[in-house]
C-alpha cells in the first residue's frame, strides 16, 4: 500500500494516482478524517453533558414532567421549582445558605492567595536551612490521604471550640495548608526568570516589595487560577461543613441542598433540581468567565509536576 | 544509492499561499547537493517534500526512477539528520541506531552489525549505552548522523544539522560530513546527499553543487567555483562570498570601452569586460567584489573619489570601509599591501579590476557581463 | 542575595510551617495514638492498645465488606478513567477547529462532579422511574434496579467518577502535545506507522504524566465520599459502603473515635502501600524529560 503521512493534518493519505488528482483524493481523505474524529468527540460531548443540560432543563418543568419523558425541554415551562424551592421547609431560605456559603468562600479564597504565594514565593526564591525537608513536607502533604487528619482536626476544634462556625473551614487554607496550590505556584514561579526581581532588589526594593510589586503581577495568571479552583472546591465542600456545622441557620449550600433531600417524603424533584440548578450556578458562571487561567493553570501544575 | 529528480515541484499551502513556485532539479547518483538561501526562501519546505514531511502540491518527485508523491516517507529510501537531532529521548543511543531495522523484524544479528559498524564509522562506539540527554551537541549530532547512516538510504537528507552547534564544533564537524562522503564513494557506495543550510560557508565548503534558493525560486545551480565566479544573478553574486559582493547603481554607456556612471562620477573599464557584455547600455548594477576593489592615492586617474568610512583590522587582511560617488563600498586589502593603516576620513580612490567586473541588469538583476 | 539574612526564607513559609504542625503534623500523630484507643467523647481516651486493630481485622464483617467494595470501586474507576480519557485525549490532539470548545465540554463535568447537586442528578437518573431506564426503555431494554440490587448500585458511583474524567483528559492533552514534533517525524522517516508512533514514541514520552495521574486519582478515589453518601447512601447491602463512609459513620454517628481512626490508618497504609508500589516500579516504565536534547 503506498500512502503519505501529511503533516499538516496527520492524516495518512492512499493513492497510486498520478500527481493532478491528488488535490481531490486529499480533500477527500482530511475531511471523512475529520468528520469522523468530530463525530466521536461531539457524541461523547452530548453523552457526558445532557445530564446537565436534562438538570437545567428539568428544573424549569413540573413534577409530573420530570417523570414523563426524557427530554430535557420542558413542555411547560414554570419557575415554580425555583419559587418552592428557595423557601425549603426551614425558617430559612436558600439567601441565607448563599450567604453562608459567601462568608465560607470569601475568607478561604482570599486566605489561600495571600498565604500560599507567600510560602510558594519563600520556597522558589530563597535558600535556607531545612528546606529540603520542608518541601518534601509539601509533596508529602500533597499525596496524604486527609482521612487520617480529620477526627483529630475535629477534636482540635472541638477544644478550641470553633465547633458550628465557619472557621474551621477557612482557617487552614489560609496558612496555605493546601499543598496542593502551593504547589502549583511554585512550578509557576519556577518557570518565571529571577531577572526582574534582581533588578529590584538593585533599585532597593526589599524581597517584601519585591514580590508585591514585581512578582506578584508575573504571577498574576497563576493566583487567579488558584483562586478559582479554590471556589469551586469550597463551593462543593460537602464533608467539611457535615462535620463542623450542626445548626441549620450556619448551613452553606451543600448541607442546605442535602437537608432538602432528607425532608421531603415524596420529592418534590423539581425543587431539588431547581435549588441544585442555583448551587451549582456561581460555579460554572465564574468557570466560563475564567476558562483560560482554569485549564492553564490545571495543565502546566500536572505537565511540569 | 540513486538519483533524485525534483520535476515543477510545487507547494501551495493551505490558504492559498504558494512557498515553492515551480522548481527543477536533478541530484546526480553519490552527488552532495547543497540548497541554500536566506530564511523564507523554503529550502527546508523543499527538503521536506523530498522526504514526504510534506506533501507536494505540484510536480514530481523521483528516487531513483520511482516516483514518490505518494510514498510514506518510511517507505522513500530516504534518511533524514534534523537540526535538533531529534533523537528518541528515551532510548538509549544503540536502541536509537536501530529503531527502524527494529520495525522492520530484521534478525538481531543483522541489526547488531549494521549498529556495530556505523558507530565504529562516526567513533560513538562508547555512546552506545548512553541517553541523548547524557550527549554534547557533536556527539548527538554524530548519533544523528548514524541513524541516519544505519539505514543505508538511497538519498540522505541534512536540515541545517550544524546551526546549533558552536562555531569551532561547526567547522570539525563540517569536515567529518565531507570525509565521510569521500570515504563512501571511495568504497563504492556513494551516497547521494541533500544538504540544506542558510550558512554559505558550509554551502561553499560541502557542496559539489549548491542551489541558490530565494522566496520558494531557484536562483542558479552549479558548482562553488561557478556560483563564486560566474553567478548568473545580482542575488547569488551577493549572496555568496564574504563580505558580500559591492552591489551599486550605475549607469552603462559604451564608447570603445563601457563607462560606468556611479553618482556623479564616470569611470572607463579599459580591460576585459567589453567582450562579455550582452547589452550596451543603461541603467545597471555595478557588482564588484570586495578582494577586486584597488585601494588607489586620492585623486588617481579613471578611479571612485571617495572617503573612508571605518575600518576593520582582522589580521592578515583589512576591511576597509568607504563612500565614494553616493554609494557605500567595502574594499578588502592585504595588510602587508599598505604602508599605513587607513583610518576614518582619510581621502581616498577605489578602482575595479576590470576582469572582475559584473554588471546586472537593474530590473532583471540577471548578468549581463557573463559572456 | 548578598545581604540576606541566611533566615529571610523563613518569614515567607512561616505561615505554612505553623499550619502545618498545627493542622496536619499534631493531629496526624494524635490520630496514630487514637487509633490504639477507646473514646468516646465523653470520657478521656482509654487506653486498648492493639485491640481496635484485631478486631478491625478478625472479626468486622462491616470493615471486610466495605474494605472489598473499595478496592473493587478503586480498580475499577482509576483504569477506566484514566483510558477513557487517555483516549479522548489522543482523538482531540489534532488541528481540530473546535479543540478548545470540546475541551470545555469534556471539563465541565469534572468541576461540578464532586458538588452535592450533582449526586441528587445521579439519584434521580438512576432512579427506578429515572432518566436512564427512561433511555433504557426507548431502546427496548427493561428497566433496571439501579439502587435496590447490590450488583448495580455500585456502578451508578464508579459511572460518576467516570464522568469527570476532564481533568485527567486536561493534563493529558498538554502533555500530548507538549511531545516534540520531529520525534514523529524521524520515526516516520524511520517506517513507523501511526500505532508505532504510538507506542514507541508518545506513550513513553508522557508516562511521567500518565504515572502523575495514576497516583493522584487512586488518592483520590479511596477518599470518596460525596457521592456515596448522597446517592446510595452506602447501600443496599453496603455494597456501597466505601471506607470514608464506614469511618465517617463510626466517627460521626456512634462517636467510636478511636475505632474510626484505626479504620482510617488501615486505609491510609493501604493507600501508601500502593503509592509506594507505584513509585518503585515507575523506576521501570516512567521515562523523565531530559533537559538538552531530544
Amino acid at each position: 500500500m503506498t500512502s503519505s503521512v501529511d503533516f499538516n493534518t496527520g492524516r495518512v493519505v492512499r493513492g497510486d494516482e498520478p500527481a493532478t488528482a491528488i488535490d481531490i483524493k486529499l480533500r477527500r481523505r482530511r475531511l471523512v478524517s475529520s468528520v469522523l474524529r468530530y463525530s466521536v468527540l461531539t457524541i461523547v460531548g452530548l453523552v457526558m453533558l445532557y445530564p446537565l443540560i436534562w438538570l437545567i432543563g428539568a428544573s424549569f418543568k413540573t413534577n409530573a414532567e420530570i417523570f414523563a419523558s426524557p427530554s430535557f425541554w420542558p413542555d411547560q415551562p414554570t419557575l415554580s421549582g425555583y419559587i418552592n424551592g428557595w423557601e425549603t421547609s426551614t425558617p430559612y431560605t436558600f439567601a441565607r445558605f448563599f450567604w453562608n456559603t459567601f462568608l465560607i468562600i470569601t475568607p478561604k479564597v482570599i486566605g489561600t492567595a495571600i498565604s500560599c504565594t507567600l510560602v510558594a514565593y519563600g520556597f522558589a526564591r530563597f535558600d535556607f536551612p531545612g528546606k529540603k525537608i520542608l518541601f518534601a513536607t509539601v509533596i508529602a502533604t500533597l499525596l496524604l490521604p486527609n482521612v487520617v487528619t480529620r477526627i483529630p482536626q475535629y477534636l482540635l476544634f472541638r477544644d478550641i471550640g470553633w465547633l458550628d462556625s465557619f472557621l474551621p473551614l477557612w482557617v487552614p487554607s489560609a496558612v496555605a495548608g493546601d499543598a496542593f496550590f502551593v504547589f502549583m505556584l511554585i512550578q509557576f514561579l519556577r518557570a518565571i526568570p529571577r531577572d526582574m526581581e534582581e533588578a529590584a532588589r538593585v533599585d532597593g526594593a526589599n524581597t517584601l516589595q519585591t514580590l508585591v510589586y514585581i512578582v506578584v503581577p508575573l504571577l498574576m495568571p497563576a493566583i487567579i487560577s488558584v483562586c478559582l479552583f479554590q471556589f469551586m472546591w469550597t463551593m462543593n465542600d460537602f464533608l467539611g461543613p457535615l462535620i463542623y456545622i450542626s445548626s441549620v441557620e450556619n448551613y452553606p449550600v451543600s448541607l442546605a441542598l442535602k437537608l432538602s433531600i432528607d425532608t421531603t417524603e415524596a420529592f418534590d424533584w423539581n425543587q431539588i433540581l431547581a435549588m441544585s440548578v442555583l448551587t451549582l450556578a456561581p460555579s460554572l458562571v465564574v468557570f466560563f468567565i475564567a476558562q483560560k487561567y482554569f485549564i492553564e493553570g490545571i495543565s502546566t501544575g500536572g505537565v511540569k509536576g | 544509492m540513486a538519483e533524485l529528480q525534483l520535476k515543477s515541484v510545487e507547494k501551495t499551502y493551505g490558504g492559498g499561499f504558494k512557498a515553492v513556485h515551480g522548481i527543477d532539479l536533478t541530484v546526480a547518483e553519490g552527488e552532495f547537493m547543497v540548497l541554500v538561501g536566506p530564511s523564507g526562501c523554503a529550502k527546508s519546505t523543499t527538503l521536506r517534500m523530498i522526504a514526504g514531511l510534506e506533501t507536494i502540491t505540484g510536480g514530481e518527485i523521483r528516487i531513483g526512477d520511482r516516483l514518490v508523491n505518494d510514498v510514506v516517507p518510511g517507505k522513500r529510501g530516504i534518511a533524514m539528520v534534523f537540526q535538533n537531532y531529534a533523537l528518541y529521548p528515551h532510548m538509549k543511543v544503540r536502541s536509537n541506531l536501530s529503531f527502524g531495522l527494529r520495525l522492520k523484524r530484521r534478525p538481531k544479528q543483522e541489526i547488531a552489525g549494521a549498529t556495530g559498524d556505523v558507530s565504529r564509522v562516526l567513533e560513538i562506539e562508547e555512546l552506545l549505552e548512553r541517553l541523548p540527554k547524557q550527549l554534547s551537541g557533536g556527539q548527538a549530532q554524530r548519533v544523528a548522523v548514524g541513524r541516519a547512516l544505519i539505514k543505508q538510504p538511497e538519498v540522505f537528507l541534512f536540515d541545517e544539522p550544524l546551526s546549533n552547534l558552536d562555531a569551532k564544533l561547526r567547522a570539525s564537524m563540517r569536515v567529518r560530513i565531507t570525509d565521510l562522503h569521500k570515504r563512501l564513494r571511495a568504497e563504492g557506495r556513494p551516497a547521494t546527499v541533500v544538504y540544506v543550510t542558510h550558512d554559505q560557508v558550509e554551502a561553499m565548503t560541502m557542496g559539489d553543487r549548491i542551489c541558490v534558493m530565494r522566496e520558494g525560486h531557484i536562483m542558479q545551480v552549479a558548482d562553488p567555483t561557478t556560483l563564486y565566479q560566474r553567478p548568473a544573478n545580482a542575488f547569488v553574486a551577493g549572496f555568496i562570498g564574504m563580505p558580500e559582493m559591492n552591489l551599486v547603481d550605475a549607469v552603462l554607456t559604451t564608447q570603445d570601452v563601457p563607462h560606468l556612471t556611479v553618482g556623479d562620477q564616470t569611470i572607463s573599464i579599459e580591460t576585459g569586460l567589453a567582450d562579455r557584455l550582452s547589452l550596451t547600455e543603461g541603467p545597471v548594477k555595478l557588482g564588484i567584489r570586495p578582494q577586486h576593489l584597488q585601494l588607489l592615492t586620492p585623486g588617481s586617474d579613471n578611479a571612485l573619489q571617495g572617503e573612508v568610512t571605518a575600518v576593520e583590522f582582522l589580521g592578515h587582511e583589512i576591511n576597509v570601509h568607504l563612500r565614494a560617488a553616493d554609494a557605500d563600498f567595502v574594499a578588502v586589502v592585504p595588510s602587508d599591501h599598505l604602508d599605513a593603516m587607513p583610518r576614518r576620513g582619510d581621502r581616498v580612490a577605489v578602482k575595479p579590476t576590470g576582469a572582475k567586473v559584473h554588471l546586472f541588469d537593474r530590473y532583471s538583476e540577471e548578468n549581463i557581463s557573463l559572456g | 542575595m548578598g545581604g540576606d539574612s541566611r533566615y529571610l526564607g523563613y518569614f515567607y513559609v512561616a505561615p505554612y510551617v505553623a499550619g502545618l504542625l498545627l493542622f496536619t503534623a499534631f493531629p496526624f500523630v494524635a490520630s496514630f495514638y487514637l487509633s490504639f484507643t477507646d473514646y468516646d467523647l465523653l470520657s478521656s481516651p482509654k487506653w486498648t492498645g492493639l485491640d481496635n486493630y484485631t478486631k478491625l481485622l478478625t472479626r468486622d464483617r462491616t470493615f471486610e465488606r466495605s474494605l472489598s467494595v473499595t478496592l473493587l470501586y478503586v480498580f475499577l474507576t482509576v483504569p477506566i478513567k484514566l483510558v477513557f480519557a487517555l483516549l479522548i485525549a489522543v482523538i482531540l490532539n489534532y488541528r481540530l477547529k473546535a479543540i478548545n470548545l470540546f475541551r470545555t465540554a469534556y471539563y465541565v463535568p469534572s468541576i461540578l462532579g464532586g458538588s452535592i447537586a450533582i449526586a441528587v442528578l445521579w439519584r434521580y437518573i438512576f432512579a427506578e422511574a429515572g432518566l436512564v431506564n427512561m433511555i433504557l426503555g426507548a431502546v427496548g431494554i427493561e428497566p433496571i434496579n439501579w439502587f435496590g440490587d447490590p450488583q448495580n448500585a455500585l456502578i451508578t458511583i464508579t459511572m460518576l467518577r467516570c464522568w469527570q474524567f476532564g481533568s485527567a483528559m486536561v493534563i493529558f492533552l498538554a502533555a500530548l502535545q507538549s511531545v516534540d514534533k520531529s520525534l514523529y517525524e524521524a520515526a516516520s522517516i524511520d517506517g513507523a506507522n501511526h500505532w508505532h508512533l504510538f507506542r514507541y514514541i508518545t506513550l513513553p514520552l508522557i508516562t511521567p504524566v500518565i504515572f502523575f495521574n495514576l497516583i493522584m486519582q487512586t488518592v483520590q478515589a479511596f477518599q470518596e465520599f460525596n457521592g456515596p453518601y448522597i446517592i446510595t447512601g452506602g447501600g443496599p447491602l453496603k455494597s456501597t459502603y466505601l471506607l470514608p463512609l464506614y469511618i465517617y459513620d463510626k466517627a460521626f454517628k456512634s462517636f467510636d473515635m478511636g475505632y474510626a481512626s484505626a479504620i482510617a490508618w488501615v486505609l491510609f497504609v493501604i493507600i501508601m502501600v500502593l503509592t509506594v508500589v507505584a513509585f518503585w516500579s515507575s523506576r521501570k516504565w516512567v521515562y523523565y524529560a531530559g533537559d538538552r536534547r531530544s
